[in-house]
């Protein structure tokens, strides 16, 4: 049973790479281009098992999706992974602040991030 | 289902995840002497450990994992 | 070319042509925070884009742009521009870039320097040039320390387990002890703690702890993560650290060193392996004769049950003599553990600079004299109870028959024979006597008489023993419960000499007596609603006669529960000898490492304090003792040119008074200098011009308790010993204890503790505020007083009084809880002002009115309320109400 997973990046070359690395490992991946397509997409009853998401982004950023996305039925418990870059110490603190589960670091490698999928995502 | 619950018995299977705990614990409320079946479970979310914890069943078969099997043992004993 | 360079050329492109419109838009609106954002928002996804690929002069370049974006987006640096020149510029060599790529599909080499040089000049505006690398930040956990015994938990392993770690230990394999409470609300954030300490490779040993908040199972939060995980791994530290970097903060790792698994456990011998066993094997252990050391053990092991705490710990000692054969100080403590069953305590043994002919000062002779003493005692106590019945009724004639008297004669004669005296004929004939006369007094003369002779005869060995038990006393300090065994077997068999009873001794979880405390405690409580039903029994119901008889009960239940409280109370208590007994050695490595000489002396070591107290002493009393010995006693050179005696004196006694006990800690070394100090406290601000004029030595001398007083300077080049002295003070005042200290400079110093017996009972006078009751503890109170609102006036814009001479400030306690509303005053308008002692001085507390004092259990606040740090508690009232007990001492 392949699990989903939610991809959010307002860059297109970004959404692509990983969700080229995501499907190779067997994985079903939606995208969205921004928190408000994301949002839009889980309204509509997309039911992902993980959500991997950018922080910075136009309209809707990482940090509003990750707290709408909790308040919905049926999201309390969803594993949150935000994507940023090694800089950013305090994002990944903002992030886990407003209910994420980890991190991922920009640029992820295959490897890796199958490792963090499988970490927080039981039967990955 | 993950847990299908029988009269007495509620039966795990697969990854056990974070939405059952609370179903969980409601049924041992009703059968408070309920029993578990854990022979195919692999894993259970730290939510349903809880509820074991606190409620300490009789496990009839136990998981055929070993790992999880270990944990279990220093747990419910 | 791969779709992926295709889009990220495309996109790229588009970011540039942004970054570019961006840059003029702000020439014209150069504090707008929007385009400023959106800017950063381009650059940065940019470079996130081009670390995908291996284009390393692109990102480089991005990498600088976005930290000076960022800079300016945080108002670090002001836009301008000569900034905006330069990004440009770099968005340009961007752009060369990306046109290469879209021909070569890579990037030239002869990029490297103009790339080099781009970044250099963008960071030169961000004022950092050469923080390129400042920035990639180690994620791993860093609160993971490293080694310290303080810090290792106390594991409860099965020795088999512990065999295995221990190996690992040794054969170089870091055993991490892994502790981790995830934050209650961890389910809703996706986390499966459960699932990661799954993941965790190589654990040899698991547990989980479920702390229930919820009273009923009606009441529990399944998603409300009450869980501990603690574990025990050979996992490689960095898998952990990788594994764990979501949660350092609720992790704790720490290497376990291999002597912490050895830890001999199992039953407590009926019989004590015998000493003359230890002694030879410490013989053998000490001339390196392992051979026959193995071979006595393994018969000695032969011969007891294996599931004993003395074949736990000789098996261990062959551990250690096959894995470490030159550990021998280990090993000798393993087998002196063997006298006291109390396991070695290898954070000291850890410390000890090996040295090669430790000898062993363990004195067989105790256990045999002993005896003999208390045997003594119990002789004397068995005659005294046959004189009293023959004292009874000297000529009742009639009244004494034969059976009595024979009875009397026959106890006599058993107590003779104990003491190993023979008196069989004397009382043959006495008895004899006694019946023709039928009168108890020829027995009694003759009890007389044997007393007389006997305690004469005893006296010579008394005096010995005397002595031998307190030099052991002082030598085997270290030996933990020594002196208690040695006082139980007395006890023992002083009653043997009467009639043979089993050790009565029993041993109980301490969880128990914990429980049987809070019971007493709610009891205590409970039985205080009794007067409340006797009032209301009199005043609402009218019925006298019903009231009298609830009191007459109360009276019966509060004498019952009083006597109950305490003794729970005194099953709780323990000698201080538990913490004394560290000394001896503690005193002897440091002072050896320091070159000093020091004798100990410890006194009253029997004293004895709740368990809780006792444990809370601990800490306090080793830092203290440590700054003795670092700074207060000098070395043997500087004492001889003083005119001392080259050995200096540390006497640590604790003793009991009243209802406290006091411990003092007292050296002949140099004293502390007031005037230093006082210069100490001004230069740290401590204290101001005005105070350092006028301050009292005795004041000055305090000064070392004050917060902020310990810094690392303080330790080298002055005499005092403020090294971290406010620890220590706060240590023991949270136990509701006290500390002081005197000092002559040359003579000495002298510290001395105050703690209370027991913790269980608070007595607090009970005040209303506005409307509301308080507790405020009695042993902070000095006095209450009503003061007129004409007596207050305002200096400083601080309302005081003067009471006996003395300014006093008065607060209201309406302000200090942040009430806005005037004390109430009476109908002479006066304050009710409670008069505290807080840090030593006097302040008094305007309240609206007094009540009256209570012996309450006070329960700590929990959860949110746990952190106000104003309250102490909160305790039930008789009548059911909740009164909240406050903390002056943090409040004022």
């Amino acid at each position: 049973m392949a699990k989903t997973i939610l991809l959010v990046d307002d860059s297109v070359t970004m959404l692509m790479s990983v969700k080229n690395n995501l499907e190779i490992n067997g994985f079903k991946v939606e995208t969205a281009e921004d928190g408000l397509k994301a949002m839009e997409k889980l309204n509509a009853g997309l039911k992902p098992d993980l959500i991997i998401t950018d922080i910075n982004m136009p309209k809707m950023g990482g940090i509003e999706l990750i707290k709408k996305a909790r308040a919905l039925p049926g999201f309390r418990f969803m594993p949150i992974l935000t994507l940023t870059t090694e800089a950013a110490q305090g994002k990944r603190d903002e992030g886990k602040a407003a209910g994420a589960t980890g991190w991922l670091v920009k640029p992820v490698s295959g490897a890796d991030l199958l490792k963090i999928i499988k970490q927080v995502l039981p039967g990955a | 289902m993950a847990i299908e619950y029988k009269k007495n018995l509620a039966v795990f299977s697969d990854f056990v995840g974070v939405e059952e705990a609370e179903a969980l614990l409601e049924w041992f409320l009703k059968n408070p002497k309920g029993k578990i079946n854990l022979s195919d479970c692999v894993h259970i979310h730290a939510s349903s450990l809880q509820v074991l914890m606190a409620i300490k069943p009789i496990i009839s078969v136990e998981s055929k994992d070993e790992d999880l099997k270990l944990w279990l043992n220093t747990v419910l004993e | 070319m791969n779709n992926l360079l295709e889009q990220f050329l495309s996109e790229g492109r588009d970011f540039l042509q942004g970054i570019a419109e961006k840059l003029m838009q702000l020439e014209n609106n150069p504090n707008s925070t929007p385009l400023m954002t959106e800017l950063f928002r381009f650059v940065h996804t940019l470079k996130g884009n081009s670390g995908l690929f291996d284009f390393p002069e692109m990102t480089r370049v991005l990498h600088a742009s976005e930290d000076l974006m960022d800079a300016v987006r945080n108002g670090r640096v002001n836009y301008s521009q000569e900034l905006a020149d330069q990004l440009l510029e770099a968005m340009d060599f961007v752009g060369i870039l990306m046109d290469e790529i879209e021909v070569t599909e890579k990037i030239g080499t002869k990029h490297a320097i103009p790339a080099a040089e781009l970044a250099k000049a963008l960071r030169a505006l961000l004022g950092n040039p050469e923080s390129e690398t400042a920035v990639i930040e180690d994620i791993s956990p860093k609160n993971n320390a490293v080694i310290s015994w303080a810090d290792l938990p106390s594991l409860k392993l099965p020795e088999s387990i512990a065999e295995k770690l221990y190996r690992y230990a040794i054969d170089g394999d870091a055993v991490f002890w892994l502790e981790y409470k995830p934050e209650s609300d961890s389910f809703f954030k996706g986390e499966d703690p459960f699932f990661l300490m799954r993941q965790v490779r190589d654990t040899l040993w698991r547990k989980v702890v479920f702390n229930n908040v919820a009273q009923t199972l009606e009441e529990m939060d399944a998603y409300s993560c009450q869980l501990a995980f603690q574990l025990l791994t050979i996992a490689p530290e960095e898998e952990l650290d990788d594994l764990l970097r979501y949660v350092p903060d609720e992790t704790k790792r720490i290497e376990i060193p291999a002597l912490a698994f050895v830890k001999p456990q199992g039953n407590e011998d009926d019989h004590p392996i015998d000493v003359e066993f230890i002694n030879n094997a410490l013989i053998l252990l000490d001339v390196g004769d392992f051979d026959a050391l193995t071979h006595a053990i393994n018969t000695m092991l032969e011969l007891s049950a294996s599931e004993l705490w003395s074949s736990s710990a000789l098996r261990w000692v062959l551990r250690l003599i096959e894995s470490e054969p030159d550990n021998k100080i280990a090993q000798q403590a393993l087998l002196e553990s063997l006298q006291t069953l109390i396991a070695p305590d290898w954070s000291e043994i850890a410390q000890t600079i090996p040295s090669t002919n430790t000898t062993t000062n363990s004195s067989t002779s105790v256990n045999s004299q002993v005896p003999d003493d208390s045997l003594l005692l119990g002789f004397h106590e068995v005659m005294n109870t046959q004189r009293e019945i023959l004292s009874l009724s000297p000529h009742l004639s009639g009244a004494w028959s034969e059976g009595r008297l024979k009875a009397v004669a026959a106890t006599l004669l058993g107590c003779y024979r104990a003491v190993n005296h023979d008196y069989e004929s004397e009382t043959d004939a006495a008895l004899q006597l006694a019946l023709a006369e039928n009168s108890p007094a020829p027995l009694l003369a003759l009890l007389e008489s044997s007393l007389a002779d006997i305690s004469k005869l005893s006296e010579t060995p008394k005096l010995e023993q005397a002595e031998l038990v307190a030099e052991s006393a002082v030598q085997d300090a270290n030996f933990g419960r020594r002196a208690e065994d040695v006082t139980a077997v007395a006890g023992r068999r002083s009653e043997d000499a009467t009639a043979v009873t089993p050790n009565k001794t029993l041993k109980v979880d301490q969880e128990k007596v914990d429980r049987l405390m809070n019971l007493i405690g709610e009891m205590v409580v409970a039985k205080n609603a009794l007067p409340y039903l006797a009032n209301r029994a009199e005043t609402v119901f009218g019925v006298r006669e019903l009231a009298r008889e609830i009191k007459s009960q109360y009276a019966v239940i509060n004498r019952v529960a009083e006597e109950m409280q305490d003794t729970i109370m005194q099953v709780r208590m323990m000698p201080v000898s538990f913490i004394f007994q560290r000394f001896p050695r503690m005193v002897r490595d440091i002072s050896r490492k320091l070159g000093k000489e020091v004798e100990l002396v410890l006194e009253g070591e029997s004293t004895e304090a709740d368990k809780n107290i006792v444990e809370a002493l601990s800490d306090p009393l080793i830092h203290i003792v440590r700054n003795s010995l670092d700074h207060g006693l000098e070395s043997p050179e500087i004492r001889r040119t003083a005119g001392k005696n080259a050995m200096g004196k540390l006497l640590i006694r604790a003793s009991q008074e009243s209802d406290r006990v006091l411990i003092e800690i007292i050296d002949d070394g140099k004293g502390i200098d007031p005037d230093v100090i006082k210069n100490k406290a001004y230069e740290k601000g401590l204290i101001d011009e005005a105070t350092l004029e006028r301050i009292s030595d005795q004041d000055a001398v305090n000064l070392v308790f004050a917060a902020g007083f310990s810094t690392a300077d303080v330790i080298s080049d002055l005499s005092g010993r403020g090294v971290g002295m406010d620890v220590v003070r706060s240590a023991v005042e949270k136990v509701n204890g006290t500390v002081g200290i005197e000092s002559v400079v040359g003579k000495g110093t002298r510290l001395y503790l105050s703690l209370p017996l027991s913790m269980a009972v608070t007595n607090v006078i009970i005040i209303e505020s506005d409307g509301q009751i308080f507790g405020v503890p009695m042993d902070l109170v000095v006095e209450t007083v009503r003061v007129k609102r004409s007596q207050i006036r305002t200096i400083k814009q601080k309302q005081t009084t003067v009471l006996r001479g003395r300014i006093v400030p008065l607060l209201s306690l309406n302000d200090l809880l942040a009430r806005n509303v005037e004390p109430l005053t009476n109908e002479d308008d006066e304050f009710a002002t409670l008069i505290v002692r807080v840090h030593g001085e006097h302040v008094g507390i305007l309240v609206d009115n007094f009540r009256e004092t209570v012996d309450i259990i006070l329960k700590p606040m929990t959860g949110i309320l746990g952190g106000m740090s104003g309250y102490s508690g909160a305790a039930l009232l008789g009548d059911g109400s909740v009164l909240i007990v406050l903390n002056p001492r943090e409040l004022i």
